[in-house]
């Protein structure tokens, strides 16, 4: 892994040097369009659902809020950190990329783990998939987000091992422009989660 | 640094593996097409033994049971089993043609779109042979969809078949999306693309917005179904209007993903055979965008009867007779369109021609239906089982048969029989007036749908006897159609590339079939009709926009059927609650993405030397 | 389609110049932006319908802030992303509506 500078052969912006990158990152936004709809699908059962929690614990006696605002941050600054990834993926820095997609890496497991551990707290409550319809609705929507982190936490690891094997290259480059664009999606579902979910959940 | 700086070993295949690995779009196109075909045949016996079941009052030719599985499986395999992947078909085979490109923007996922739809559809049908139909009606209504109503596996099915399915057609929608914005030949502006091409783009714009929605509604009912989740549970606070709802969001979307192509197609037909330009291109544009915004806000007038209120009724109401006005834009721009033309009347015309009176009859319909006080006297009877047919069968099917015929030689480089296609066009054309036309008045007479049988002497009688009659006609048209299928496939090759002679669009200035490039040179495009164009300024060929070299092609891969045999297994798997085998199809369907992310594809190039050889695809 | 090759020499010089700042503003408005509604429902004190105010412009202001720097969508070449995105927001929108005032419950 030389960290010897590309920027004589590879052009400024990579990742949409040729065709076949532009219509990957093309194509990406397209589907974030359907991902759109799909989480907002998923709000939607949830927003019908949220008050019936039956024998189950109500959100607002349920949600801890520190735990959130942890989550919050740390998914908020793994936002940042990946996109200064890209920035470094602009200046052919392929080892500062490299950094900076592991930590990004790193906060999102710390997500992981810390969502994991709130679901057993949260079973543990008596607030299980079965419970009541709320909960049923609670737990797919904020597990499809948990499942789209952990599926990129796969993925942006696969990249990191292909840029080592591969290096930098217009062939790479739009794999991880499109990657971080993913991980940003993933946080701006995350902000109506915590405000619909959680926050909203709390005020009753 | 580049990655094609030096050539890499392609293996090529041939034969079956030929066709299980392609990547090229033709003949993805003819794989959707034969798959569509099959299916369409399987619909179609269903419908028969429908209609023969409700030939005459008390029939005991199936059961109630039987015939709830027949109805169920008749309208989800038309809809998302042959009539969607038939669009796909011409789609595949006629979009980068249209727009001077080489291929799509993906052609893996191309490959493996058609894959999962393809085992999604065969796992929905296995369950007759394992004796566990999905029998709760093709929208699937909850509490009847639910594990109270329906124990056994056959909702499963239709859960999980129609998931897998839906994943290829949502690829496919963000592929001719992609492939319509960024791959076009330079000159084809937006607004000189071919009318079938815009339609394409808008129905792939609703396919990547619409078939989301299926799929949470479809993940929710699995997991009521089979990991005791309480969505759609009454009993713990779920709510079974949420389930209609959902799926109408997407499912009245679906209905304008099946029409709209039909659209796109009759207006390239109806401008080729008067040889004219289309009429009112631009507001053409424009009503395809309306009608598509609309088709997204219309959704609760399958709901007028729940009780939603004055208010919801009202809009929707409204919303929906809106649609009226740009669907009327686009039935004169055809009419005018044909005025002063000099009609050519090919099979290809006689069923776009045939297309317009029968589908203003279902709009006519429509717009009656859209009236929510007048709703309540119409719903759930045979008035409502009229209009929809009259709209698929009439609009999408006509539109279906249309384009088959017309772009037959592109795809297969022979005309097919137009002696057989009149008996075609004409018998199934009848017969299908026949088997509709009657049911407005069974509707209105208060015959109710989905039930299996009826009593004497309540007026049915006759009527269902013609229906059924009909349909009988419309098996004899099909029938004539497979005919001049096989009958075509043992002539010569000899189509022209302007196959009809009238050609305006680029797909008619490439041999028939198109060599596996496609074009040799992308053309520059100089107006809209970019081929009539040049023939009217006298000019033999398209002006080439690069010089001749060598053309870079995808490597033809086996990994999008592996993926799907893995998301197929995996279905079994959940299906059954076996969660070792569901996990093994996952770990299947992961390790071709894997695959496909760790080892690039860097394809292979046609040398200009090599690229008159084997010309066919 | 050529034409999308815009990275000319001039737009270069411009993006390479700019540093990590303008990333680092928007993290900081998305932290402040999050704070304000964390900070509102831990007052309490606040009516309902007006705390649900704040926090659903709260969200829209954040995600907006992050769609247009860090996802890059105010950068050229974003107007099929955005129609893309949009276009799914408007249908979120009318299944909100729906969600909220036409599930008979």
């Amino acid at each position: 892994m030389s960290a010897h500078d590309h920027a004589e052969g590879l052009p400024h912006q990579p990742e949409t040097a040729t065709l076949e990158g532009r219509n990957k990152i093309l194509g990406f936004w397209i589907f974030l369009g359907a991902e759109t709809v799909l989480f907002g699908t998923l709000f939607s059962a949830y927003l019908a659902l949220r008050h019936n929690v039956m024998d189950g614990p109500h959100p607002s006696e349920l949600f801890q809020l520190p735990m959130v605002f942890a989550a919050t941050m740390i998914l908020l600054t793994s936002s940042l950190t990946s996109v200064f990834a890209v920035q470094a993926l602009h200046s052919h820095k392929k080892n500062a990329m490299v950094g900076w997609l592991l930590v990004t890496i790193l906060l999102g497991l710390g997500f992981l783990g810390l969502e994991i551990y709130e679901f057993s707290e949260y079973v543990h409550e008596g607030h299980g998939f079965t419970t009541s319809a709320f909960s049923s609705a609670f737990y797919t929507l904020v597990g499809f987000h948990g499942a789209h982190v952990a599926f990129g936490i796969l993925w942006i690891g696969l990249l990191i091992l292909q840029i080592f094997k591969k290096d930098l290259t217009v062939v790479t480059a739009p794999k991880i422009y499109v990657s971080a664009i993913y991980w940003h999606f993933i946080d701006v579902v995350w902000v109506f989660i915590f405000t619909v979910v959680y926050l909203m959940g709390k005020v009753g | 640094m580049s990655a094609h700086a030096h050539e890499h070993k392609v293996k090529r295949y041939t034969g079956l593996m030929d066709w299980l690995t392609t990547v090229d779009h033709k003949k993805i196109g003819i794989l959707y097409m034969i798959a569509g075909l099959f299916f369409f045949l399987i619909g179609g016996l269903e419908a028969i033994l429908i209609r023969v079941q409700l030939m005459e009052p008390n029939n005991d030719f199936v059961s109630a049971d039987t015939f709830n599985e027949l109805i169920t499986m008749h309208g989800t395999t038309m809809i998302f089993l042959a009539a969607m992947p038939l669009l796909f078909a011409l789609m595949n085979a006629v979009i980068p043609l249209q727009i001077g490109a080489r291929d799509v923007a993906f052609p893996f996922l191309n490959s493996l779109g058609f894959w999962t739809f393809f085992f999604g559809g065969l796992l929905l049908n296995l369950s007759w042979f394992a004796s566990a139909v999905p029998d709760a009606g093709w929208t699937s209504y909850v509490p009847l969809a639910s594990n109270t109503y329906s124990s056994g596996h056959g909702v499963d099915y239709y859960v999980i078949g129609l998931q897998i399915a839906g994943i290829g057609t949502l690829l496919g929608g963000i592929n001719f999306m992609a492939t319509i914005i960024n791959m076009r030949a330079p000159g084809m502006s937006f607004m000189r693309m071919p009318m079938f091409t815009w339609a394409i783009f808008i129905t792939s714009a609703l396919i990547v917005f619409a078939f989301p929605v299926l799929t949470v509604g479809l993940v929710a009912l699995m997991f009521d179904r089979l990991f005791e989740a309480n969505f759609f549970e009454a009993g713990n606070g779920g709510n079974e209007v949420l389930w209609e709802h959902i799926f109408w969001v997407f499912g009245h979307p679906e209905v304008y993903i099946l029409i709209m192509p039909a659209f796109g197609i009759i207006s390239e037909i109806v401008s080729t055979f008067s040889r004219k330009r289309l009429f009112g291109y631009s507001s053409m544009v424009f009503a395809t965008v309306l009608i598509a915004f609309l088709g997204f806000m219309v959704w609760a007038h399958h709901m007028f009867t729940v009780g939603l209120g004055p208010v919801a009724n009202a809009l929707f109401s409204i919303a929906t007779m809106l649609i009226a006005v740009p669907t009327g834009v686009k039935i004169f721009n055809w009419l005018f369109t044909l005025w002063g033309g000099s009609i050519r009347f090919t099979t290809a015309s006689l069923f776009a021609i045939g297309f317009i009176p029968t589908f203003v009859m279902g709009g006519v319909t429509g717009v009656m239906l859209a009236s929510a006080p007048a709703d309540f006297q119409y719903h759930d009877s045979y008035f409502v089982v009229a209009h929809f047919h009259y709209v698929i069968v009439g609009g999408l099917i006509f539109g279906i048969f249309a384009g088959l015929h017309y772009w037959w030689p592109k795809m297969f480089g022979r005309m097919l029989n137009e002696g057989l296609g009149k008996i075609t066009f004409w018998t199934f054309f009848t017969g299908f007036h026949l088997t509709f036309f009657v049911q407005h008045f069974l509707g209105l007479l208060g015959m109710p749908r989905r039930v299996f049988t009826y009593l004497p002497n309540q007026g049915f009688d006759t009527m269902n006897m013609i229906s059924t009659i009909g349909a009988f006609l419309m098996g004899i048209g099909t029938i004539a159609f497979l005919l001049n299928v096989f009958i075509t496939w043992a002539k010569p090759r000899n189509a022209a590339a302007d196959a009809w002679e009238d050609g305006r669009t680029l797909e008619w200035t490439i041999p028939s079939p198109p060599p596996e490039y496609n074009f040799k040179q992308t053309p520059l495009v100089r107006g809209y009709d970019a081929w009539w164009k040049e023939k009217m300024d006298g000019n033999k060929e398209m002006t080439p926009a690069e010089p001749v070299g060598p053309i870079h092609m995808p490597s033809p891969s086996i990994i999008p059927l592996v993926m799907s045999i893995g998301l197929f297994i995996a279905g079994y798997g959940f299906m059954y609650d076996n969660l070792i085998v569901g996990g093994v199809g996952l770990l299947i369907t992961l390790g071709g993405m894997f695959f496909r992310s760790v080892f690039d594809d860097h394809g292979f190039h046609i040398e200009p030397e090599d690229q008159d050889k084997g010309v066919h695809a | 389609m050529s034409s999308n090759h815009s990275a000319t020499g001039e737009q270069a010089k411009r993006h390479r110049t700019e540093g990590p700042k303008k990333h680092v503003v928007a993290f900081v408005m998305s932290l402040a932006l999050t704070i304000i509604a964390f900070a509102a429902v831990a007052a309490g004190e606040i009516n309902t319908t007006f705390t649900y105010i704040i926090l659903v412009s709260m969200a829209i202001l954040q995600v907006f802030v992050q769609m247009a720097f860090w996802m890059h969508m105010k950068d050229r070449g974003h107007l099929f992303p955005i129609i893309a995105i949009f276009a799914g927001v408007i249908i979120v929108f009318t299944m909100v509506i729906m969600a909220l005032y036409w599930v008979w419950w």
